[in-house]
């Protein structure tokens, strides 16, 4: 009997189900982004407003990697629906507290997805999702650096300023070369 | 909608209520249930078992409410509409499992034999 199942697709059900959750995740944490830059602006901190905004940018190309990923390996992309967005958040530091762990809980993601490709034997998404991986090593560590700077630079007096200030300086080592 | 004739139709899998071909043909998917048959393409019939998973059965019990008894699928795919009672859904559902199941031991065997253990 013909194989129409590979016919269509390498990607098993459950690889492309893991695929369009991952895209619904992308898009979760560009819409949080969003909301985050809109807090900091309307709170003062301009800079970091515009950080976010790129964050939140960056994050819907993540999605869109992803998507344009499932379709062309023949799969069918979900465009997701997204809900549940806090608007409202603790305090500068609690901004950049839920970015991190936004983070982690993507880094927690992309690896499972990996293991799960292993797994399945699936080597084609498995390099697919590389990118991902090392791209989550960077979003930990400018995240985490970020939330240092709270306790580096202390939060009294003109420190939020100075914070504010310093949050888009923050890079990863390896990339300042790379982009 | 896919006139027969073009078919190459080859047997999936086969309940009491029903049949799924595959056509070799035109790469499709033909189920035949409760008398009438319908015609897929690849990806709208995997999203068909989908929906027909998804059919709140529970819910349909449950419900007191004239006309939740049943349930309608129209799947913009096809031309047919499925008015199906409880017991419709069920059967409906082993014989798509079970061409489901069938179409990845398939899958299986072709990936086995391109890759034969010597
Ligand atoms: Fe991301
Ligand atoms: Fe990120």
């Amino acid at each position: 009997m013909k194989d129409l199942l590979r016919l269509r697709t390498s990607l098993t059900e459950e690889i492309e189900a893991l695929l369009n959750e991952q895209i619904k995740i992308e898009a979760y944490s560009s819409a949080v982004y969003l909301a985050m830059s809109s807090w900091c602006n309307r709170n003062g901190y301009d800079n970091s407003a515009s950080y976010l905004e790129k964050q939140s940018y960056e994050e819907r190309e993540h999605m869109m990697k992803i998507f344009r990923f499932v379709n062309d390996m023949g799969g069918r992309a979900v465009s997701p629906e997204i809900t549940n967005i806090p608007q409202e958040f603790e305090s500068f530091r609690g901004v950049f507290e839920l970015a991190l762990q936004q983070e982690i809980h993507v880094s927690s993601k992309i690896n499972n997805i990996a293991d799960r490709c292993f797994k399945a034997k699936d080597y084609m998404t498995f390099q697919f999702i590389q990118w991902f991986l090392k791209e989550q090593i960077e979003e930990e560590y400018v995240a985490r650096r970020i939330l240092e700077l709270f306790d580096v630079i202390g939060e009294e007096g003109t420190g939020r300023w100075q914070i504010d200030k310093n949050i888009p300086k923050v890079t990863y080592g390896e990339e300042a070369g790379e982009e | 909608m896919q006139g027969k004739k073009n078919c190459q139709l080859v047997e999936v899998f086969k309940t009491e209520q029903g049949i799924v071909y595959q056509c070799n043909r035109q790469n499709m998917f033909c189920l035949e249930f409760s008398g009438v048959s319908s015609f897929f393409k690849i990806t709208d019939f995997l999203d068909f078992i989908k929906k027909v998973n998804k059919i709140d059965i529970e819910a349909m019990a449950s419900s007191t409410s004239p006309g939740s008894d049943i349930a309608i699928l129209m799947p913009h795919y096809t031309e047919r509409c499925f008015v199906l009672t409880m017991t419709d859904v069920l059967k409906l559902r082993e014989l798509l499992s079970g061409a489901k199941f069938m179409l990845q031991l398939n899958s299986m065997i072709f990936q086995c034999l391109s890759n034969p253990v010597s």
